[in-house]
């Protein structure tokens, strides 16, 4: 009996907190991490069901109605499970550290952010059992209104999901705006927190309206409201409004934060201050406020007004220009610089590269008699995956070899890193640039069978695909094993200069050991702040 | 030092220029031209092709020089000379990419405007998209037909609406698409310019068939069309033609009519199985049922509600006997 009480209230062992409800950010920050590469993981195996149909034109693996919840759930899990809760994930670890906080606002709430993920996440994977929703990521009605019962529990997923996001921009706000550490102005926050306020701000502004629609969704499907049912004087159109005015927002949702870890990389690995902070920080702010604006450019060829379309054809176009800012900013931060190209660095160069084709092409999309060719064809899939992969996921892989160090502790192993980088970024080329081909010349987006004119675009995209999902592997093989092999990282491998640096890997529990008071930028590389390296040590990922 | 600066200006001044005209003028990705309205928004296209070519190749190139030229000799651990950013470059990249969207935007304007300019002698044609097929209807002559077919040289308005879900009508070689929503009556126009035959696809997903959702424009002469315009007044008697044009072929495999949709039940050896399906009805009496009711007798593991219950109306009476002849003979 005594044994059984002393052994009870010993302390769990370390690695059991992260299964549990814990209010640490530091802790549910790794949570989001692992919990969300999961769901990576299952919307990239969904991926590969998808390359492997359309290998060949016919319809061989699966049929029409599987292809459609294959290719559904593909997008919702891409888009809802693992792109958006990633990033908030690194805000989790990484917001309260780079400010000089303990913690975030609201720990209990925080957690609860998090433990909304899982049960969002099965609803939508457990629709499989119920006739999964297949009527696309975007669930046009009146199409989601008939399809089977699966559409219902994915729609609340999707608002389960959406709540998790919610609760965390306002966390993510009160934490940026009431618990900077002294000396920490709003010029010298990150240029990562910079992109967390951008994004905290359109989720809070844009993710209530989808979740009104989704209601009223589940509404019409349960109960026979008719909001969009034309017979009973509902309207089709009135969901795309509502839809999009969510989600093309919710694209800068998803790399406004990735934007935001590749200004922290290319400093550090340049050895020079960022070019160009403030128009950097305000790009964000004002990508954010006309990404609301530009909605319903998804919806040109839809029955919207035909007047309108102009307006929105601009205020599409206008986002060219401070995107174009932070590309040209990046690039004079590498220029002149002392570059070492370590694995996040080459995952923020490539970031560059590829997310440069998806916001070109996104001109095509945005001029209107163009759009009234390529809209919903594989000229959009490519688009939206070069912005999506090519951009949102090369930065958070960029993050994730980033901030290994820090979260673990250990240096991860720098050749598998960089076997990594090239395998992705050769397999997201070939899978990506030729559905542009394809959807130029005739191939709608989202069919399972295709004209045998377009196999050769899709022999390369599906065997691109394929590499892509390899590629996996050497990062997966790294991850664990580096946990116990990698070389002890110290406080600071990078020698970088922002907060996060400032304190031992992991960092304590309440982070810093004393409250840190900022006298200088978190750039000011080459202006004799850091201490000099010691002498013979050679430095982290040489 | 200076001399190299600008000696590398130069060089890339040229191959950014080069490669701009080359994009705009050599690299043709856009299918066959057959409506005066794809030659104005190819244009379009090609001038997009090469403005973004220009910025592709400018920063792709500095990022690969810069990953060349900047390097850090191995064993410097110093920092780099720091610099915080520059006024005058900072304006200048954010001013010259606004202009390059002005003027992309009125050029985007003034084609939207040419397209879909109202023309004299326009021919108007209804579409109307339901699972999974296309059906016209040409008012000026009362037709209803499931093929399109448009004389060459004259304008055609399209009046495109959806009696299910949302469907997209789209012919690739018009450089033309427009959704087909339920409950209302999009417009589209086009003047096709080339004799042909093109695909119909469906752009917007709506359903397990939304792949075979495939139709076809024959653009033809004025006497051809003249011609194939009187036929259709009466429908199609043949009956692998009415297996096509009612969309049965979208959604059924039959091999006498060379279908492979998978839908709904394939329908290769249908006498036979047709015979001892339902007790008390004969092969026939069933085939007959199964395309008026579709929901009579529903077979597994196919879903109910996805065939249309309208045959009834738009099938004469003559072609329903022909098609159901036809189906039990294959």
């Amino acid at each position: 009996m005594k044994s059984l009480v002393s052994r009870l209230r010993q302390p769990a062992p370390a690695w059991l907190r992260y299964f549990g409800w814990n209010t640490d950010h530091k802790v549910i920050g790794v949570q989001y991490l692992v919990t969300t590469f999961f769901f990576f993981l299952v919307g990239g195996a969904l991926a590969m069901v998808v390359r492997t149909e359309l290998l060949q034109p016919g319809v061989d693996v699966v049929n029409g109605t599987q292809y459609n919840r294959v290719m559904t759930n593909h997008g919702s899990l891409m888009i809802f499970l693992w792109v958006i809760p990633v990033l908030a994930g690194f805000g989790n670890y990484f917001v309260p550290l780079m400010i000089g906080a303990r913690d975030m606002a609201f720990p209990r709430m925080n957690a609860l952010s998090f433990w909304l993920i899982p049960p969002g996440g099965l609803l939508m994977i457990a629709s499989f059992f119920a006739g999964a929703a297949e009527a696309g990521w975007t669930a046009y009605v009146p199409l989601s209104i008939r399809t089977p019962d699966g559409q219902t529990l994915w729609a609340l997923g999707v608002i389960v999901l959406g709540t998790s996001s919610i609760l965390g921009a306002v966390n993510f706000l009160t934490t940026i705006v009431t618990m900077r550490a002294p000396g920490m102005t709003l010029w010298r926050l990150p240029l990562f927190v910079w992109g967390i306020i951008a994004t905290s701000l359109l989720v809070l502004s844009a993710t209530p309206v989808l979740t009104a629609g989704l209601i009223m969704v589940a509404l019409d499907r349960l109960v026979g409201t008719q909001f969009f049912a034309v017979a009973g004087g509902g309207d089709p159109v009135l969901w795309q409004n509502l839809f999009w005015f969510y989600s093309h927002p919710a694209v800068y949702i998803m790399i406004l934060p990735g934007m935001g870890i590749i200004s922290e990389v290319f400093p550090v690995f340049s050895r020079k201050p960022i070019f160009g902070y403030r128009m950097i920080a305000l790009s964000s702010l004002a990508i954010a406020v006309l990404g609301l604006t530009v909605w319903a450019h998804h919806m040109f060829t839809s029955g919207m007004d035909p007047r309108l379309r102009i307006p929105y054809m601009v205020s599409s176009m206008v986002i060219a220009v401070p995107t174009g800012v932070k590309i040209f900013s990046w690039l004079a931060t590498i220029w002149n610089g002392k570059l070492r190209f370590t694995t996040p660095m080459l995952f923020a160069m490539g970031f560059i590269s590829q997310f440069l084709i998806g916001g070109l092409t996104g001109i095509f999309l945005a001029a209107i008699p163009v759009d009234l060719h390529v809209h919903d064809t594989y000229f959009v899939v490519a688009h939206l995956h070069f912005v999506l992969f090519g951009g949102s996921v090369s930065a958070i892989y960029a993050g994730l070899y980033y901030w290994y160090p820090k979260i673990t502790g250990r240096m991860y192993d720098e050749r598998l890193g960089q076997a990594h980088f090239w395998m992705n970024f050769i397999g997201m080329s070939l899978t990506y640039l030729p559905m542009f081909l394809a959807g130029l010349q005739g191939m709608p987006r989202r069919v399972a069978d295709y004209d045998p004119n377009f196999l050769v675009p899709n022999q390369l995209a599906s065997f691109g695909g394929f590499l892509l999902g390899i590629s996996v592997l050497p990062f997966l093989y790294n991850a664990f094993v580096s946990l116990r092999s990698g070389k002890e990282a110290g406080g600071n491998p990078w020698r970088a200069l922002t907060l996060e640096w400032q304190t031992s890997s992991p960092p304590p529990q309440h982070n810093f050991e004393q409250e840190p008071v900022i006298t200088h930028g978190p750039y000011d590389y080459g202006e004799g702040h850091l201490a000099p390296h010691p002498a013979g040590a050679p430095a982290a990922g040489e | 030092m200076k001399e190299r600066s600008i000696l590398l200006v130069i060089f890339a001044a040229l191959i950014l220029t080069a490669g701009g005209y080359l994009a705009a003028t050599q690299l043709h990705l856009m299918p066959f031209q057959a409506s005066t309205r794809a030659v104005e928004v190819d244009r379009l296209f090609q001038l997009l092709l090469g403005i973004t070519a220009v910025i592709f190749l400018l920063v792709e190139g500095a990022l690969v020089y810069a990953a060349l030229r900047f390097r850090r000799k191995p064993g410097d651990d110093t920092d780099a000379v720091p610099v915080h950013g520059n006024n005058a470059l900072e304006i200048l990249w954010t001013l010259i990419p606004a202009a390059i969207v002005v003027f992309v935007g009125i050029y985007s304007v003034q084609v939207l405007q040419d397209i879909e300019r109202p023309q004299e002698n326009t021919l108007v044609v209804e579409v109307i998209g339901r699972q999974f097929t296309w059906e016209f209807h040409y008012p000026e002559d009362n037709v209803t037909t499931s093929e399109l077919h448009l004389p060459v040289g004259r304008p055609v308005l399209f009046q495109i609406t959806a009696e299910d879900v949302i469907h997209s009508f789209w012919v690739p070689e018009f450089r033309a698409k427009r959704d087909a929503t339920p409950g209302q009556m999009a417009e589209l126009r086009i003047t096709p310019s080339q004799p042909g035959r093109f695909p119909i696809r469906c752009a917007e997903l709506c359903g397990p068939g939304h792949a075979g959702m495939i139709s076809e424009v024959v653009v033809e002469d004025q006497a051809a069309y003249d011609a194939w315009l009187a036929a259709a007044k009466t429908g199609p008697s043949d009956p692998v033609e009415i297996f096509t044009q009612f969309g049965c072929a979208a959604c059924h495999t039959l091999a006498a009519a060379g279908s492979n949709g998978q839908v709904g039940p394939p329908l290769d050896g249908l006498a036979a199985t047709a015979a001892n399906r339902v007790p008390g009805l004969s092969a026939e009496e069933y085939v007959r049922q199964s395309i008026l009711e579709p929901g009579a007798h529903v077979v597994q593991p196919f879903a109910n509600g996805l065939m249309p219950a309208d045959f009834g109306q738009r099938l004469t009476d003559e072609q329903l006997d022909a098609l159901i002849e036809f189906l039990l003979a294959n």
